[in-house]
């Protein structure tokens, strides 16, 4: 699969992007259509949880500290609602401990920035499989 | 023979040799001089022998006994034989007790085969003196004249005899008269010696007697003085007890005039009413039985005294030996001032053995330990707890020094310590050390040791009072472990909250870069490659570099404006408190901590904790830099004064491993550490604190080992 020459047809899976990071919600959605990913960016947990987008999230790329609602706090929140979204969890610190867990509390991966394209391409791949 | 007829000239010639040989015969001298009588007879025989030329002629004399025969003979010398007189006498025997009124006789066959005449001559009417015989062989023997002369000479001998008899008679009467005037001599002379003797012998007894006479008076004189001059009291009292002698010192003694008791008894004077009635019969039985509890004894009782006082004494009576009744001899002392002193000294030495017992019992039961040693720090006693506390007992104790019961780091100051106590530059000392127990284990203790005299310019020794404080130890060590690892987890999380709160801010626009430039590949990657896509990743890549930037330049920013709470204070305090907060860390580094703070020191205007947290990084500083110096003191000075800028300054000197000119410029940079286990953080922090205090905080090598680090900031007055 390669390119976005079809990049707006529905049977691309919907990744989504929550960060309160301006410059990640700019680069990463387009990597994510590099790799073929039908994608949409939020700047918070409360943004996303308010679109229309929480049904159709097949994958969640999803930062822990951000203002308000965190990262972890709406992980539980959605499965406390039911769904079983595939999150990959994205920091900017470093802790492995967290690493442990996130990934008890059903997450895919988790990613430390600055993360490496390949590293990113891995954990979608675990995520699609498992959904 | 033939005898031929004599002719008229040769009678004349005989009847001359006949005269002759008569008076030669008279003329003898011995006959004359009465001498012995074998002298007489024997010069008589010799004379005939020669004048008649005989053959021989022999002797017999009567003693004057009358029983005895004394034999004499001449022979003539053409004899070849010389016959002995008893020979003679044994063969003329017979001859003469047989008739010898007939001769003479011519005998043959005497002597060999001889004819010889024999003429005897009786001495004294019937031989009764002896007898003399002459022989011849001539044949005309005798003649006539030769008859005469013999007789003659016979007569002469007897009358010689006689005459000696006579003489030796009286001579005898005359010698016995002579010893019996010598006997009586001696007798007489005896008599006188004894006399004169016995005279010498009573001149020297009276001599005696004169002597023992004077004697007898310079002693009674002797006594005398005695009496008057003696210290001690003297009384005598005859055998009914009354008083016959009392001196001068009994009179000032006891107060009694000499002649107002001697005469009265004993027991009236001077011996109290309680005692007078034990007294007569004492002295009663003594004198009944002879036997005594006081006499030859010095005894200790009361003594009444003229006034009334009853003093104790000590007396020691004696009885006089003498013939007719005893008497008797007191020596009486006043032992008051004795009895004084005893009792003084009975209760100096009963207040010696309470203070004894009091510091036995509180040496025994101190709940503390208590160690006594010679100068040499050699063991001389130690308390049951100081025993517990080492393990050993006293006994073993004493077969060691403190010193060898002392932990080796701790040995030496110990000794220099007590260097300081003996050489008088300390009264006492505290020391913290650690002994070796029996049983290999270590006890810390917190030891005070003072030098304690003995007993007048008797020996002084040490003694420590030593408090266990081993439990206190570990629980300091433990605390202190806790504080070092509070204050490092706390360095950590400052520091890794600052390294997260950097990272997260840094990591944000680091991702974004990463990111972008990773799609902007893959969009040139792409056929055909996304030109404008990558043109517009890599925009955002350069933004995503300057906003990093950006924040870098903000952390440093907010770092340095984080609000100070200035105040005006006092630098010596605020590094005397640091100092106490920092002198139990620095021990267990074996650190020495000497401060030098200047007095009237300017106050400054500051942040009081962020200073402090300067002093106490100087000091860790310091500290860390001597962690591996062992060949010299580690040595840490924490000093105060003025600088010459106005300002107030604060230097801490150490004599640690000093600064290597290759590291010095980058000492204060952040990061920069030489330390295996350090962050490099705290000389780049202090150097930023000082500065916000318009200060300066610099560092300079010594001149001697380690390195200095100094830090000044304006007074209060000044800013």
């Amino acid at each position: 699969m390669k390119g976005g020459q079809d990049r707006k047809t529905i049977r691309h899976p919907l990744v989504v992007v929550v960060d309160d990071d301006e410059s990640v919600r700019e680069s990463l959605p387009d990597l994510l259509k590099e790799f073929g990913f039908a994608v949409v960016a939020f700047s918070s947990a409360d943004e996303f949880l308010a679109s229309d987008s929480v049904d159709r999230t097949m994958c969640l790329v999803l930062d822990i500290a951000m203002p308000g609602m965190g990262g972890l706090d709406l992980q539980k929140m959605l499965k406390s609602r039911g769904y079983k979204i595939p999150i990959i969890f994205i920091t900017g610190q470093k802790d492995e401990s967290l690493r442990m867990r996130v990934l008890e509390q059903g997450a895919v991966d988790i990613l430390f920035k600055p993360f490496s394209d390949i590293a990113l391409q891995d954990a979608l791949s675990k995520a699609m499989a498992g959904s | 023979m033939a005898v031929r007829p004599e002719t008229p000239a040769e009678e004349i010639r005989r009847l001359r040799r006949c005269i002759n040989d008569l008076v030669s015969v008279l003329a003898l001298p011995a006959t004359r001089t009465g001498g012995l009588p074998s002298q007489i007879v024997g010069n008589s025989l010799d004379a005939l022998l020669s004048m008649l030329n005989l053959d021989f002629i022999y002797a017999r004399l009567r003693e004057s006994t009358g029983a005895v025969f004394t034999e004499m003979v001449r022979v003539s010398s053409s004899w070849e034989s010389k016959p002995r007189a008893e020979e003679i006498g044994e063969k003329l025997r017979p001859w003469l007790e047989n008739g010898s009124e007939k001769l003479p006789v011519v005998v043959r066959n005497l002597f060999g085969n001889r004819a010889i005449t024999l003429v005897p001559l009786h001495l004294g009417l019937h031989a009764d003196i002896g007898v003399i015989v002459a022989g011849s062989e001539r044949a005309d023997f005798p003649q006539q004249t030769e008859g005469l002369v013999l007789n003659i000479a016979a007569n002469q001998a007897a009358i010689g005899l006689q005459e000696s008899g006579l003489l030796s008679t009286q001579r005898r009467v005359a010698s016995e008269l002579d010893q019996r005037v010598a006997q009586r001599t001696a007798e007489l002379a005896a008599t006188n010696e004894v006399l004169r003797k016995e005279i010498a012998e009573r001149e020297s007894v009276e001599e005696r007697l004169r002597q023992e006479e004077t004697e007898l008076k310079r002693s009674e004189a002797h006594k005398a003085a005695i009496l008057d001059s003696s210290l001690d009291c003297i009384v005598a009292m005859d055998h009914e007890g009354c008083i016959t002698e009392f001196n001068p010192a009994a009179e000032r003694t006891l107060g009694y005039e000499r002649e107002d008791v001697v005469g009265k008894h004993l027991a009236d004077v001077i011996v109290p009413a309680s005692l007078r009635e034990k007294h007569r019969v004492g002295f009663a039985r003594h004198l009944a039985t002879g036997e005594s509890r006081v006499l030859g004894r010095r005894i200790e009782m009361t003594a009444l005294c003229a006034d009334g006082r009853e003093i104790p004494v000590e007396i020691a009576i004696t009885r006089i030996r003498q013939d007719g009744p005893p008497s008797f001899t007191g020596y009486l002392r006043d032992i008051t001032e004795r009895k004084r002193n005893e009792e003084a000294l009975l209760e100096t030495h009963a207040e010696l053995a309470r203070s004894e017992e009091r510091w036995r019992s509180m040496f025994e039961n101190s709940a503390i330990g208590v160690a006594l040693t010679d100068l040499n720090g050699h063991f001389i006693a130690a308390n049951p707890v100081f025993q517990k506390m080492v393990g050993y007992t006293e006994e073993e104790l004493k077969q060691f020094s403190f010193i060898d019961i002392t932990v080796e780091e701790d040995r030496n100051l110990n000794w220099a310590l007590i260097q300081e106590l003996l050489e008088g530059k300390r009264r006492q000392f505290q020391i913290e050390k650690q002994y070796r127990r029996k049983n290999g284990s270590a006890v810390w203790v917190r030891n005070s040791v003072s030098v304690v005299s003995g007993m007048e310019r008797g020996p002084r020794f040490l003694m420590a009072l030593s408090e266990d404080v081993t439990e206190r130890r570990l629980a300091e060590e433990a605390l202190n472990e806790t504080r070092s690892e509070l204050a490092y987890m706390a360095r950590v999380t400052t520091l890794s909250t600052l390294t997260a709160s950097i990272a997260h801010e840094v990591n944000q626009p680091l991702s974004g870069i990463v990111t972008n430039a990773s799609t902007c590949l893959r969009m040139l990657d792409a056929s055909p490659p996304n030109v404008e896509g990558a043109r517009e990743t890599a925009r955002r890549t350069i933004r995503d570099g300057n906003r990093a930037s950006e924040v870098v330049a903000r952390l440093r920013a907010l770092f340095s404006k984080k609000n100070a709470a200035f105040e005006v204070f006092d630098l010596n305090e605020a590094a005397k408190e640091v100092v106490a907060l920092s002198v139990s860390d620095l021990q267990r580094n074996r650190v020495v901590l000497q401060s030098d703070l200047a007095v009237d020191l300017p106050s400054v205007l500051g942040d009081r904790i962020q200073i402090q947290q300067v002093i106490l990084n100087l000091l860790r500083n310091g500290s860390d830099a001597m962690s591996i110096v062992d060949d010299r003191p580690r040595e840490l000075l924490i000093k105060t004064d003025c600088d010459d800028g106005g300002g107030v300054r604060l230097s801490v000197k150490d004599s640690g491993v000093g600064i290597d000119s290759e590291i010095e410029g980058k000492l204060f940079e952040a990061f920069y550490t030489t330390k295996g286990d350090g962050m490099g953080i705290g000389l780049s922090v202090s150097r930023s604190i000082v500065e916000r205090h318009q200060g300066r905080l610099w560092a300079t090598r010594n001149e001697g080992p380690g390195a200095t680090f100094l830090f000044s900031i304006p007074c209060s007055t000044n800013t």
